[in-house]
């Protein structure tokens, strides 16, 4: 089953997404900050990437999805954003942004599951 | 003669005349200065405004001509006649030239005297009448001169920046201001403006002069004239008719907006932070509650619990931080609530001390209070000073490890009393210390993982240091603790 990094500052969503992904089956591995969260990514090469905007910058998360995309990690990217709309950052998906899709705090089951599965399918279809 | 006293001076060296004609002039309602001696005619000339005198040709001490032409000089405007009991009509001619108005042939009849003297204040009355009218003329010829240099000065000393051109574009009018925010070298009266003015300032003004209607009304625009919101100006454009309803210029008026606009800029951001503060625990509260009441998702009644715990600390959090921002908020009306009075700090630190005993006990801290000195009144508001203590002690606590302490040393140095809370906690990396008095800034560390707080604390104790105008400095090393020094200014 697919492994998924979570990278979210706040430990209560980090526990609330693992628990919605562990209980459709998939492996889940979590970090806390940019930093660490490069690293289990380097690491572990998990299928799916779930990347806060904003840590400890207001958009530290944007910098680290586009030092993946540097370094050719093409993992799909799931971006949680909060209140970067009125921060004055408001991104379709994959433009100027390089993550493949949103999902706007708070976070609903279903949606997370809905969006999880679908850039998973999405990458099994092209391989 | 009015309700107005003529005043004469009278000089003659005849006692008996000197003072008949003092009593008769008198008797007729004139104020006297009355001497015998030319010298003191003059004297007293030059203390008394005059409107006649009437001086005796003949005197031992100085000639009558002579006293003339000495009051003469001292008031013109007097009105002088010379009494001679030598007339002539080479001393009358004489006398007449130098000023006289004219001569009184002694001996003279009360009648004859009287009569003289009347026509010479009534001359003295014109003589004032068109001095007056002179003047008058004088400075109304000198404020039309200077109305323009007025308007100029005026227009000058504005902060505003002024330019009016004429319907062709030519300049008719500018100010200093006006150069110095267009960043212009020069101007000149009669330059063609438009290529040289931003294109947005421009823009407005070929639009008056364009339409072939009279444009009555005003528009605006704000412009950002260099990079990175150095200079912002706000530029009104007004039309300005000439006597016929016709549009004879354009005056435009820049203001610098520049405060304004950063002001606008920090209060947005300042917002958009807020609303990121609040809806992150509002947030991970929602998705907890979607958890347990999401059937799909299999879960514990433990893990349920631990849901609901967590939801709560996030709540209670929420609220602190709700409370912390009124706070500041109240800061900001502070002139309104404060209360200014002489407080002592020592049993002002004492009760924060006592007030957190509980937490003090929870990690065994031990707080050790210095005072050495005995200047310890300062002025300021109780409830700010408790607040700043508050905060930085429970900072103190919080942060630091089992077992711990924390040192507290009140000094005097000038004008400023010097507190120092040092305290054995966790520290902080260069990084963190720098942007330790934000708005919502946490250090974020393994250490602080499970340390709940706003954010708000430290920055909500520099806004009340700042609004004294007193300084806080930060001294720390990770892992070893954090010394905070307060210089508060004891006041007047």
């Amino acid at each position: 089953m697919a492994l998924i990094a979570i990278i979210d500052d706040d430990p209560d969503i980090i526990d609330a997404s693992t628990l919605v992904l562990k209980s459709k089956g998939y492996q889940v591995i979590t970090a806390t900050n940019p930093k660490d969260g490069y690293d289990i990514v380097m690491q572990n090469k998990p299928d799916l990437i779930i990347l806060d905007v904003m840590m400890d910058e207001p958009d530290d998360g944007f910098f680290l999805a586009q030092r993946f995309r540097k370094e050719n990690v093409n993992t799909p990217i799931l971006m949680y954003s909060s209140v970067s709309k009125t921060v004055g950052m408001e991104y379709g998906p994959g433009e100027l942004v390089p993550v493949d899709d949103f999902v706007e705090k708070p976070i609903s089951p279903e949606e997370l599951i809905q969006k999880v599965g679908r850039l998973l399918g999405h990458l099994q279809d092209k391989e | 003669m009015n309700n107005v006293k003529p005043h004469i001076l009278i000089v003659d060296d005849e006692k008996g005349l000197l003072s008949g004609t003092k009593r008769l002039l008198e008797s007729e309602g004139y104020i006297t200065y009355a001497t015998e001696s030319g010298l003191e005619g003059l004297e007293l000339a030059r203390q008394n405004e005059l409107d006649l005198a009437l001086i005796d040709l003949k005197m031992p001490d100085m000639n009558g001509i002579e006293v003339l032409k000495e009051i003469k000089k001292i008031q013109p405007n007097t009105v002088c006649f010379i009494a001679t009991a030598f007339a002539s009509y080479d001393t009358a001619i004489e006398s007449t030239k130098l000023g006289a108005y004219s001569y009184i042939p002694k001996p003279f009849t009360p009648e004859e005297l009287i009569h003289q003297l009347e026509r010479g204040y009534e001359k003295r009355l014109m003589i004032l009448e068109a001095e007056r009218l002179k003047k008058e003329r004088e400075e109304r010829l000198l404020e039309v001169a200077y109305e323009k240099t007025r308007l100029r000065t005026i227009i000058n000393s504005i902060n505003e920046g002024v330019l009016v051109v004429n319907k062709g574009g030519e300049l008719v009018l500018f100010n200093s201001s006006a150069v110095k925010f267009l960043d212009l070298n020069e101007l000149y009266i009669g330059d063609v403006i438009l290529d040289i003015l931003p294109s947005q300032i421009s823009g407005l003004i070929k639009k008056y002069i364009e339409s072939d209607d009279y444009l009555p009304n005003s528009y605006s625009t704000q412009i950002d004239l260099r990079t990175n919101r150095e200079l912002c100006i706000d530029a009104t454009c007004s039309p300005v008719p000439d006597t016929n309803g016709k549009l004879a210029g354009i005056v435009t008026v820049l203001k610098n907006i520049t405060e304004q606009v950063k002001y606008e800029e920090i209060k947005s951001q300042f917002v958009s932070m807020v609303a990121h503060e609040l809806k992150a625990p509002v947030a991970a509260v929602t998705g907890f509650i979607k958890l347990i009441l999401d059937d799909s998702i299999t879960k514990s009644k433990v893990q349920e619990k631990d849901y609901l715990n967590r939801s709560y600390t996030r709540l209670q959090g929420l609220i602190a931080m709700v409370n912390d921002l009124l706070d500041i908020s109240r800061m900001e009306l502070k002139n309104k609530q404060r209360e200014i009075k002489e407080l002592d700090i020592i049993p002002l630190i004492n009760s924060v001390i006592e007030f957190m005993e509980f937490e003090l006990k929870k990690k065994n801290i031990k707080v050790e209070f210095n005072v050495n000195t005995s200047c310890t009144i300062l002025k300021a508001d109780q409830n700010e000073l408790n607040r700043l203590f508050t905060n930085i002690l429970s900072n103190g606590i919080k942060y630091n490890k089992d077992n711990g302490s924390i040192k507290i040393d009140v000094n005097r140095s000038g004008t400023y009393q010097v507190i120092k809370i040092e305290d054995t906690g966790i520290g902080l990396k260069p990084e963190e210390k720098k942007k330790l008095f934000q708005e919502f800034y946490r250090a974020k560390n393994e250490k602080t993982q499970n340390i709940s707080g706003t954010g708000l604390g430290l920055s909500i104790v520099k806004r009340i240091i700042d609004s004294y105008n007193g300084k806080i400095e930060v001294d720390s090393e990770y892992g070893i603790g954090t010394n905070f020094i307060i210089y508060f200014p004891v006041g007047d």
